[in-house]
């Protein structure tokens, strides 16, 4: 038997445990000590940066966003009623901002159908792809990064909310509830959200099945 | 399950929040449609090119440089003030007691019963340390009663004892308080006086207005304008004729002396709903000297009196003018 399998109560029980101590360091930072405070950030910081990285493409808006919600948060803090997780609670501020620059943000990447590689061949991107590629290819490898910006093309093209709900349910693992929690609104309408997304997103890269 | 269901069910499955029995329904139905197992395809592509696009962990440069930046944004913070911290202070404790409701409702009570029962004792140790003064000195000759009338809830009762001038008066503070002594004694008059505004017993108040007009009338001591006072308004304002017939007759031997009893004869004569009281009014006039109004009144009194009785003994009482100056 794996000896990381638990039942659920063990689970619920561990999580119960990790949650004391921040408690104790949430309520230290909001009684003003700043060591408690870092060391919040360092509890969230990559996740903070992985969710902006993806969501804005740029290390630049990663980064403002990173130091706008930890600002945000240590100005707010003493209002965190633990009625949510603080982790939660951090990943609203993240989501808003995100939404924010997603919103004031115009298009930089151009839609491409049809680029140029190195040797000046142009490259259908709606062609399918084969499932043969090897990581070690320097050809395949620049077909890879191209798919990946027509994915992300793709990806602009939704709505800042559908975005978000995308981006938190398939690249973050976040469940709907939590979705929901985060951006203000119910299960129900973060499903909805996510279905439109998905309809969007298969029209958009049919040609690249 | 019609396909347009199936089809929202298919992208919340294919992310694993579809509850089982749905899941087990939804399973049912792609195996029997074409467009729906078409559909499923599609998505679970989709997933797959989706990852090609794949989430990128932070680098410890990008790590390091967002973290010093925050640091130095930090530092450069203004210290809280100490009323900013105080406010934080409270408002944190208030959304602790908002949390705990019950416990907030708990204090509230408690301390609410513990102020009602620290009221209640001072209250029963003054009423008892009242009591033990009062009953060491029963006869007192000046000076007012411990408790005052605004200390006295009610009067419960008066009782003379037979042949005696001494009284004995219940009355009520937090407790049950009870007095005796005699009826010059200044703090059983002004029991007997607090006794005849009882508006909740007309008994009482007829006990106490009656003892107060037997005083009057014997020429105990009722120079005082208290308990004259006390008789006016009782003629003047209590619903029991009964009462009033008492206090006008206690009033009667100051009638030619104080002009505001004799006002407020004139009053009752004009005004009393009781022809008894109206007629006892007329009959306790006494000469005064140049005093207009008393033939005024009886002159209105004989000409508009509903009583036929009391319009001829007015016209009688007028009729003796010379007598009357």
């Amino acid at each position: 038997m794996n000896g990381t399998d638990r039942d659920g109560g063990s689970r619920g029980q561990d999580r119960a445990q990790a949650r004391a101590p921040e408690m104790e360091l949430i309520r230290e930072a909001q009684g003003g000590s700043r060591a408690a405070f870092d060391a919040l950030v360092r509890q969230y910081e990559h996740q903070v940066l992985r969710l902006a990285l993806h969501l804005t493409g740029s290390e630049h808006d990663a980064e403002d966003i990173y130091q706008e919600a930890f600002l945000k948060a240590y100005r707010y803090i003493g209002n965190f009623r633990f009625e949510c997780s603080f982790y939660t609670w951090i990943y609203r501020i993240v989501t808003n901002l995100c939404l924010d620059r997603l919103r004031r943000r115009k298009t930089r990447r151009e839609d491409r159908a049809v680029i140029v590689d190195r040797s000046g061949d142009e490259i259908d991107l709606l062609a399918s792809v084969s499932d043969d590629r090897s990581f070690s290819n320097p050809a395949k490898e620049l077909d890879r990064k191209l798919l990946g910006e027509k994915i992300q093309a793709a990806l602009d093209k939704l709505t800042p909310r559908e975005r978000m709900v995308f981006e938190l349910k398939h690249y973050q693992g976040l469940r709907l509830r939590t979705i929901g929690e985060m951006l203000n609104t119910t299960e129900e309408t973060a499903k909805n959200t996510l279905f439109r997304a998905t309809k969007k997103l298969r029209t958009q890269l049919a040609g690249l099945r | 399950m019609n396909c347009e269901v199936a089809h929202e069910r298919i992208v919340t499955g294919a992310y694993g929040e579809l509850p089982d029995e749905q899941t087990h329904e939804l399973e049912r139905h792609i195996a029997g449609c074409p467009d729906c197992h078409r559909e499923r395809e599609e998505l679970l592509a989709l997933k797959v090119l989706a990852n090609a696009h794949p989430v990128m962990e932070p680098t410890a440069n990008l790590v390091a440089r967002s973290r010093l930046r925050l640091e130095e944004a930090l530092d450069a913070l203004p210290p809280k003030r100490w009323h900013e911290r105080l406010g934080q202070r409270m408002m944190n404790n208030f959304a602790s007691l908002q949390a705990a409701p019950v416990a907030a409702c708990l204090l509230l009570v408690a301390g609410a019963g513990a102020g009602s029962l620290g009221g209640y004792e001072i209250a029963q140790n003054r009423a008892a340390h009242t009591a033990a003064a009062l009953s060491a000195t029963p006869q007192t000759q000046t000076g007012q009663p411990q408790a005052g009338p605004a200390e006295i809830a009610n009067i419960s009762s008066i009782v003379r004892q037979p042949n005696s001038e001494m009284v004995e008066v219940r009355y009520n503070q937090v407790v049950p308080q009870r007095m005796e002594g005699s009826l010059d004694d200044p703090a059983i008059r002004q029991l007997l006086m607090l006794a005849s505004e009882d508006s909740a017993s007309a008994g009482v108040r007829d006990d106490s207005v009656g003892l107060l007009a037997a005083e009057c009338r014997a020429g105990h001591g009722c120079q005082g304008a208290g308990i004259r006072d006390a008789l006016m308004v009782a003629l003047r304002y209590d619903k029991n004729e009964g009462v009033r017939e008492k206090a006008l007759q206690g009033l009667e031997p100051y009638v030619a002396q104080d002009v505001r009893v004799r006002d407020a004869v004139l009053e009752a004569l004009m005004n009393d709903g009781d022809p008894r009281i109206r007629t006892a009014a007329i009959n306790i006039l006494e000469p005064v000297e140049a005093d207009t109004s008393v033939r005024q009144v009886l002159h209105t009194v004989a000409n508009s009196d509903q009583n036929p009785q009391i319009r001829t003994v007015s016209r009688q009482v007028l009729s003796r003018v010379p007598e009357i100056q």
